[in-house]
């Protein structure tokens, strides 16, 4: 519950972020915090400094492009991807955030920050892979962008390097999607997840069966085609003290066939 | 150019009240509201953000303040449980709680009641699945929640 | 001279007849929803340290060195304390157990060997919470890992580490308890039913403020003040005075509100203890605060208890004559109220039940685990989990209903009061008719119809009943049948009550109230009493042991407060009701107190009301113008009364007696579907029915109902202290150890009925803990919904969405084993 003495600063631009945190390897972005600070309450990490971005106009605000591109600021809350009618051009978006924790967790909490978090058992990095976002990445040497299905690395690890800021994730234009879950009571911890896109293809991730998301295309919309693929896919999902193994791989298969099916109504 | 420091002179108006205090960048909000404002009515009852007891709303959204730095409150307005009564006399949901027994050792209340005037204000007339959902981050370990719904559906009417 | 005191607002309109039996608004209320109310983190002091425990990263090991002098260098630090200095400066804890339980040194911190994972090693204290957490860091400690046990069932294997050499072993406790005749019950048995292993887990209560404490230390007088919210004062200061080597009168408590108990804020005596040391050793105010990590790792873990070799004898119409069982329990690594657990289920032997032959083998063994310590429904929960486990497995072996079952075999209204074959009295109650009123509650006449509509929305419906006792006021004499050796018996309560000089009725408890509003209900009996209004009634908030209002067994646990509480109130006000007629007839030149009466807030001669002498005079002239009264008046208007529960001590041999004054009762009824896909399941629909005998406030005993129901669905469904192999708690946290959100809170239904205790003097009967009904119901719901989809058998008392899901693919091994013979 008490943190290990930390630096603090409050940057006005992304700029200014990035010098901040290019200057020292130990800091570290504080987004919405509701992670980061729980991690440095259990003193299971302690950065040199934190970095705040609440006061970076840039990575705010959610925009719909012309052709339904939506443009999410990475320090965009759950609260207004819920309550933002350009998010709605995505309505899954909107609704896999209402799901997530409380209200005061999504009143805090940012794509950015759960992005980044990697944390197996949050929704959006299934839902980002499944609707095939793309993550704009700045750092000191410029701009790139990288692909949901790349952005993750491993549980606690993704893309954005030392001294990099997530600022913005683009997604497409589309409405078909899905999403489904079995969690540690109503709308709790994600035991399981799946999300599914089938705007064209056939696109599903699934989530807490690996340390990044298990993105997989069926070749239909077909419940047996759906079951085939997660079986092919030879899932060795993690025991924990809230699943075994065997129960995550079956649920991935259920769950896949859920997301499918509330994607393709 | 904004530097990184260990600690910092912050503002912050608390019910009305404004606070300038040296604090360091480590210290969080519901510490310094508790131990350095000895605003005790807001209460701690986990470490990782999990059981809302700690709510407050900072510039009118509820948000957890074990899970906020008291640097980050710079600058903002702070409501908690001791500015919703008017002087002496409860208000509306305060009084809700007490005629529908939706507390028992109160420990929890100061963090439902917070949420519960975020959930009014934004939806004055919540449904039952509304205000669960209003309360969802807010644990309870006495009562079950169910004469806390009560509470709530009778402030709203 | 003037008075800025605002006059207390009336809230509440008097009743045309009893304040007792009228949901009273509570009176904690205003301040707690202020904000106002003083748990013990909100008590500071000028110049406090802050106290951070170093606690054990191993499960077992042997402490090789500590080596604080790191810590101690950093500026703002004030001190340290190890175990060394404790074993030198205290005795270990007196030890409730026989042997070998007996045996063991307990200590305030580890003393050369640590025992479970979250074990306080060192205290580090310093001026600020955080500076604390930081000097922490630098107390170096080696330690030499030994191999864990985790597995109370294999405890006493051969080759395990031993995890105290002073007990040779880790068998703590073992008795045997035989009533009846069992060769003659499973002689005249039709049917004898197995049950290879019934398993109920570990949990608590978890109440949302975790403990902690404020102590000083008074040099001059050597006495400490503790303000904590140790629910039992009690308890703790026979713990803690041998062990400081100190008179209980130096050991001051003070309390005032307390954010829930439910058993688990019982056994904190030894971080008090480290807390009064430091206290005395840095010249200062110390202050701990338990955080919730600290809590779950370290703090009053529900017995986890496993029956083996169940045997069930029954006549094939479903009448049970008997059974046997081999109850093991796991104490975790130390006994810190146990081995109690294995005596205190006793109160309940057969549950609701008719058997009269009863045999149970009771192990208690410690393992490399967080403490067990009371929790809600305290040991009588496992036992009457089992006991319906029982009955809802014969009957599906025997193919009755679940209902009939229960009808058939319940001890019946007319038999009240019954004595079970150990003993004890069941006082009153109507079980029948309960459960009559739970299942019509949730509409049973039409559950055919419901369960076929729930298939075809692809659901398997499930109802299952949970029919338990609460049984309260203990007589501490059954803790001789753990150790004979102990000198305890009964049980006692006090409270004083008070005429003030300006006429305040002031009324002090000597409970530890943590929620279940005793400064309303207290109110309410005197208000009866001496006819006053409840909001004329003053009940000091919290509890102080120097208040003298104090006996051994007080403290606010067991369910005892609507019996020995209010009954201590009763008697008290009582008294003072009589002395106030005493002086009246004084005062008013010699009427007998027959011709008074007490009205409008004052005594009055019944035949001449213009003859009346206001509270506020009473208290005036005893207090401050006495002159001239009667010498031999013998009126004070302060009057305190023990309370003293009419108990015999038990027959130690035949572990036989009286174990519990009263026994509310609770029969709850769960509707369920099951997603058979997943495993996954909702509570559809749900009745609590309560009887608790007289009611003094309704409202209140509803919430409690309700909150018991809630600590149960979370048990039931997901809550476990779960470990690994290694002993490390994998649920340390609200994070992983998931209890009831409001989301999770299915529709609730609840009724009562009124049974009157014949034993009490309100016709009260403690209640509260509720017994775990919920466990129950959902166990046996989920065991009725699994009918006819592979027929498994719930053998835990957690059953979480993967169990279930487990079940359905291979009911023979997730669920439990069971044969039936013909006898
Ligand atoms: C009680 C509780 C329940 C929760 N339940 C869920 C749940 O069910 N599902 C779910 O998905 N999540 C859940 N969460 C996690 C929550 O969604 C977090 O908000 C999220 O994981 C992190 O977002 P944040 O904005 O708070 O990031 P922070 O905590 O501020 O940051 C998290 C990490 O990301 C880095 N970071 C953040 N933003 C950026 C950026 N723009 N660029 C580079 N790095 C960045 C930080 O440096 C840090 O390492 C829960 C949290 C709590 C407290
Ligand atoms: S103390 Fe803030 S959520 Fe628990
Ligand atoms: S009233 Fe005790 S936790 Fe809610």
């Amino acid at each position: 519950m008490l943190l290990r003495e930390v630096g603090y600063a409050r940057p006005g631009s992304l700029g200014e972020a990035i010098e901040l945190l290019a200057a020292d390897d130990g800091a570290r972005a504080l987004a919405g915090g509701q992670t980061l600070i729980n991690v440095m309450k259990a003193r299971a990490g302690s950065p040199d400094a934190l970095i705040d971005l609440a006061g970076i106009e840039e990575l705010k605000g959610i925009e719909l492009r012309a052709d339904g591109t939506l443009e999410i600021g990475a320090m965009a809350t759950y609260t207004e991807l819920v309550e933002s009618s350009e998010a709605r051009a995505r309505p899954i978006i909107g609704e896999v955030c209402a799901q997530i924790a409380d209200v005061q967790v999504r009143n805090r909490g940012t794509i950015g920050g759960n992005l980044c978090t990697s944390d197996p058992t949050n929704h959006l990095p299934p839902l980002m892979a499944a609707l095939g976002a793309q993550m704009t990445i700045a750092g000191a040497g410029g701009e790139r962008t990288v692909p949901a299905s790349e952005f993750f690395l491993g549980v606690y690890m993704t893309a954005v390097g030392v001294g990099e800021v997530l600022t913005k994730i683009t997604v497409p234009a589309g409405r078909s999607d899905g999403f489904a879950a079995v969690t540690l009571g109503v709308e709790g911890t994600c035991i399981a997840s799946a999300a599914a896109s089938v705007n064209g293809g056939v696109t599903i991730a699934l989530g807490c069966v690996d340390a990044v998301p298990v993105v997989l295309h069926p070749g239909s919309v077909d419940e047996d085609a759906v079951r085939e693929a997660v079986r092919d896919a030879n899932l060795d999902p993690p025991s924990d003290v809230h699943a075994p193994s065997s129960y995550r791989k079956h649920l991935a298969e259920v769950l896949a066939v859920r997301a499918v099916n509330q994607a393709r109504s | 150019m904004s530097t990184v420091t260990t600690s910092r002179s912050i503002k912050v108006t608390i019910n009305g009240t404004t606070y300038e205090r040296e604090v360091e960048a480590r210290k969080l909000l519901i510490h310094f509201i508790r131990d350095d404002l000895d605003l005790t009515g807001s209460h701690i009852g986990c470490d990782t953000g999990n059981c809302g007891a700690c709510s407050v709303i900072v510039d009118g959204s509820l948000v957890k303040s074990c899970m906020l730095l008291a640097v980050q409150a710079d600058g903002a307005t702070v409501e908690t449980v001791e500015g919703l009564a008017h002087g002496d006399e409860l208000n509306k949901l305060q009084q809700a709680f007490k005629d529908h027994h939706a507390l028992q050792c109160g420990y929890c209340t100061p963090g439902m009641l917070m949420s519960a005037t975020a959930l009014l204000r934004a939806n004055p007339h919540p449904s039952e699945d509304e205000i669960k959902k209003g309360l969802q981050g807010n644990i309870c370990r006495c009562t079950g929640y169910w004469n806390i719904f009560e509470a709530v559906k009778a402030a709203s009417e | 001279m003037s008075t800025t005191t605002a006059p207390e607002t009336t809230e509440v309109e008097a009743p045309a007849q009893d304040w007792k039996g009228q949901s009273v608004p509570r009176k904690e209320d205003r301040r707690l929803v202020q904000g106002q109310g003083v748990f013990v983190d909100d008590v500071k002091r000028h110049g406090m340290g802050y106290i951070h425990f170093v606690r054990s990263p191993y499960a077992h090991a042997h402490i090789t060195s500590i080596d604080v002098s790191q810590a101690e260098e950093m500026p703002g630090v004030y001190g340290t304390l190890t175990g060394e200095e404790v074993a030198a400066l205290t005795d270990p804890f007196f030890q409730i157990s026989s042997v070998p339980g007996a045996n063991l040194k307990d200590y305030a911190l580890a003393v050369g060997k640590v025992r479970y994972v979250g074990e306080a090693v060192v205290a580090v204290v310093a001026e600020t919470r955080e500076r604390a957490r930081d000097a922490s860091e630098l107390v170096e400690i080696e330690y030499e890992p030994l191999a864990a046990i985790t597995d109370a069932r294999h405890a006493q294997d051969d080759g395990v580490p031993t995890i105290h050499d002073d007990a040779g072993g880790n068998l703590m406790w073992h008795g045997t308890y035989e009533w009846g005749d069992l060769d003659a019950a499973f002689a005249e048995a039709d049917k004898i039913v197995t049950i290879d292993e019934l398993h109920f887990h570990r949990f608590n209560s978890t109440p949302l403020e975790c403990d902690g404490a404020l102590v000083e230390y008074n040099r001059g007088v050597g006495q400490w003040t503790i303000h904590t919210n140790n629910q039992f004062p009690g308890f703790a200061a026979i713990m803690m005075g041998p062990a400081m080597r100190t008179g209980l009168d130096k050991l001051r408590f003070v309390t005032q509100d307390i954010g829930g108990g439910f058993g688990n804020k019982i056994t904190s005596h030894p971080q008090l203890v480290a807390c009064c040391l430091l206290a005395r050793k840095l010249g200062r105010a110390v202050q701990w605060t338990e955080w919730r990590t600290d809590f779950h790792m370290s703090m009053s873990h529900g017995n986890e208890r496993w029956f083996h070799e169940t045997e069930v004898a029954v006549k094939s119409d479903g009448t049970l004559l008997g059974f046997r069982t081999k109850a093991l329990d796991d104490a975790g690594a130390w006994l810190r109220y146990e081995p109690l657990g294995g005596v205190i289920w006793a109160q309940v032997t057969p549950g609701m039940y008719k058997w009269r032959n009863i045999r149970v083998d009771f192990t208690q063994v410690a393992t490399n685990k967080a403490p067990v310590s009371p929790n809600r429904g305290y040991s009588r929960m496992q036992h009457l989990w089992f006991t319906e486990r029982v009955i809802d497995i014969v009957a599906k072996e025997l193919d009755i209903d679940p209902v009939e079952m229960r009808k058939r075999n319940y001890i019946k209204t007319e038999d009240m009061p019954y004595e079970t074959p150990n003993g004890c009295v069941y006082d009153s109650g109507d079980y029948a008719r309960m459960l009559d009123i739970g299942l019509e509650l949730i509409d049973y006449a039409n559950i055919d119809q419901r369960r076929l509509e729930a298939t075809a929305r692809g659901k398997l419906l499930g109802v299952g009943i949970g029919s338990t006792l609460d049984s309260g006021t203990n007589n501490f004499g059954q803790s001789r049948m753990i150790n004979s050796e102990l000198q305890f018996s009964g049980n006692n309560e006090v409270a004083t009550v008070k005429l003030d000089i300006f006429g305040e009725i002031v009324v002090t408890l000597g409970t530890t109230p943590q929620g279940q509003g005793h400064e309303t209900t207290a109110a309410q009996v005197v208000a009866d009493i001496l006819k006053c209004s409840v909001d004329d009634v003053h009940v000091r908030a919290g509890h102080d042991s120097y208040w003298n209002s104090h006996a051994g067994f007080s403290g606010t646990y067991a369910s005892q407060f609507a019996v020995t509480g209010l009954s201590a109130v009763k008697g008290a006000t009582d008294l003072l009701a009589a002395e106030i007629k005493k002086l009246a007839g004084a005062v008013f030149g010699g009427v007998p107190e027959e011709a008074l009466e007490l009205a409008d807030g004052g005594v009055r001669i019944k035949d001449n009301p213009d003859a009346f002498l206001p509270f506020m005079a009473c208290g005036a002239i005893i207090n401050a113008n006495n002159a001239g009264l009667p010498e031999d008046l013998g009126v004070t208007l302060n009057c305190r009364y023990v309370y003293r529960p009419p108990f015999e001590v038990p027959d130690i041999e035949r572990k036989f007696g009286n174990l519990t004054l009263t026994y509310a009762t609770q029969i709850h009824v769960a509707v369920i579907e099951i997603d058979p896909e997943t495993g996954a399941y909702d509570i559809v629909d749900y009745a609590a029915v309560d009887d608790c005998g007289k009611r003094i406030n309704p409202q209140i005993v509803e919430g409690q109902v309700m909150g018991a129901t809630a600590h149960a669905l979370g048990a039931a469904t997901h809550e476990h202290y779960a470990y690994d192999e290694d002993g490390n708690l994998l649920t340390p946290n609200f994070y992983d150890y998931h209890v009831p959100h409001a989301l999770d809170m299915p529709p609730l239904k609840t009724a009562a009925t009124e049974s009157p205790s014949p034993f009490t003097p309100l016709g009260t009967k403690g209640m509260g803990e509720g017994g775990g009904a919920g466990i129950h119901a959902i166990c046996a719901a989920v065991q009725d919904a699994l009918r006819g989809h592979g027929d498994a058998i719930v053998s835990d008392s957690c059953n979480p969405y993967h169990r279930v899901w487990e079940m359905l693919q291979a009911p023979a091994e997730a669920g439990g084993r069971v044969s039936v013979v013909d006898a």
